[in-house]
């Protein structure tokens, strides 16, 4: 097993449970924008914890794979020299914006990370609603290249621990905006609700870790607009709480037109969330082009 | 299993139920008024918005609504304190059967298999073939 001489998650869950209580005594004594639904907050909760046993249940295979690719590193680095950890800090987050922007660009993996996504509400807890199939879908095999490069996995498991506890916080609606520096470098709050919106102008952009640079650097960076407030959830909002559709609702969908057209299966199982053979669905481009075109039509300067 | 996940899960779990006992005890969820024609209308255009909206009518309890939008079905209808919205054929809701006061449309879709509708007292139907009409 991989020894973690500290754990930045299990570290953070009181620093967790203590914003969400701190949050909603926010919304509750009207200091801040915050609104929480009880199933929806629940539902999240309840996801949240789904994803530990997940992890669990992998980490025997995760943990034995990490270290066979260890055993055939090529360089020599150890978890003292300072140097590794700035390397690893951008080479990992580097490669959760890639592993992210592929969860919503290609179904089999947005079947899973559409959990994260389907509240209609943006809060801490919707931080905690997290998939509970990424792991089996493979999403942690890209950081094997670290491995594989020299990283010890002990070191790899930390920083995506320090990722993930960074991100807790920026599901918000209570915090505006960041300083101007902190929103031209950094995730924010800002910019992490226009990820987890709806509006056809916010779909498929902002899909940073920590750094907002990745973003910006490849083209899928956009601004949070007053003119056009972030509506939260799924293009097709879910039709309830029930934790097993909530969970498995895209997989139970994906096997549903697998069956009914078997010879698409790959289109269905790689391509865009919404590419149907006969085109009769809309995908994030689709919907965005006809956005577009009503925009032009309506106000043309809104569009741009 | 390892002792400490064993803990981190247990901790896990009592916490879950206090933060959303919390959050249920709030009550700080959107405030969303009964559906009207108008407010339905503006709910469809916002998720529908290439959709021409004919005839609507509004279910007894204000929480769902059927469209008509050229020869398909505009269904909506409330989650939490938001809405869900879906595009049936009539024939879906031509199936729909009443019990109880209620009406249920079936969709066959795994996100939200099924919309429920409260009939004002005494009917025995929904009017969706009116709003088909």
């Amino acid at each position: 097993m991989i020894d973690l001489p500290f754990d930045p998650i299990r570290t953070a869950i009181p620093l967790f449970i203590a914003l969400v209580l701190l949050e909603i005594a926010a919304g509750k004594l009207g200091r801040a924008k915050v609104v929480y639904e009880g199933k929806d907050a629940w539902t999240s909760l309840l996801l949240g914890l789904g994803n530990t046993i997940q992890t669990a249940l992998m980490l025997g295979v995760i943990a034995t794979t990490m270290l066979w690719v260890y055993s055939h590193h090529i360089f020599e680095i150890r978890m003292t020299y300072w140097w590794a950890w700035v390397v690893l800090f951008f080479a990992d987050d580097f490669i959760f914006y890639w592993v992210h922007r592929t969860s919503h660009e290609r179904r089999i993996w947005w079947a899973s990370h559409v959990n994260h996504h389907s509240s209609q509400h943006f809060n801490l807890t919707t931080a905690l609603r997290q998939p509970l199939t990424q792991l089996v879908v493979g999403q942690w095999l890209p950081w094997l290249l670290l491995i594989w490069l020299g990283f010890p996995p002990a070191m790899i498991v930390i920083q995506n621990g320090v990722s993930l506890v960074y991100q807790f916080w920026i599901h918000t609606e209570a915090i505006k905006k960041m300083p101007r520096w902190v929103e031209a470098v950094m995730n924010t709050p800002s910019h992490h609700r226009v990820h987890h919106a709806r509006n056809p102008r916010y779909l498929d952009a902002n899909y940073a870790g920590i750094l907002i640079i990745w973003d910006r650097l490849f083209g899928t960076y956009i601004a949070e607009r007053e003119d056009d407030p972030c509506k939260y959830g799924i293009v097709k909002n879910l039709g309830g709480f029930n934790f097993l559709r909530v969970a498995f609702h895209e997989w139970m969908a994906i096997f549903q037109d697998i069956a009914r057209s078997p010879k698409h299966a790959a289109g269905y199982l790689f391509g865009p969330p919404g590419w149907s053979h006969d085109g009769s669905r809309e995908t994030s481009d689709t919907i965005k082009a006809k956005w577009r075109e009503r925009m032009a039509k309506t106000k043309p300067a809104k569009a741009a | 299993m390892e002792q400490g996940y064993l803990i981190q899960f247990a901790v896990s779990a009592v916490a879950i139920i206090v933060l959303a006992s919390v959050a249920a005890w709030a009550r700080i969820p959107r405030k969303v008024a009964p559906l009207d024609e108008s407010s339905a209308r503006a709910v469809i255009a916002d998720e529908l918005p290439d959709a021409l909206v004919e005839r609507v009518w509004i279910d007894a309890a204000g929480q769902a609504a059927v469209a008509k939008s050229g020869s398909e079905a505009v269904v909506l209808f409330r989650v939490g304190d938001g809405f869900a919205v879906r595009q049936a054929p009539w024939s879906k809701l031509a199936k729909a059967d009443a019990r109880d006061g209620r009406v249920i449309i079936r969709f066959g879709d795994p996100a939200a298999p099924a919309a429920r509708f409260q009939l004002a007292p005494g009917a025995k139907s929904a009017p969706f073939s009116e709003i088909a009409a």
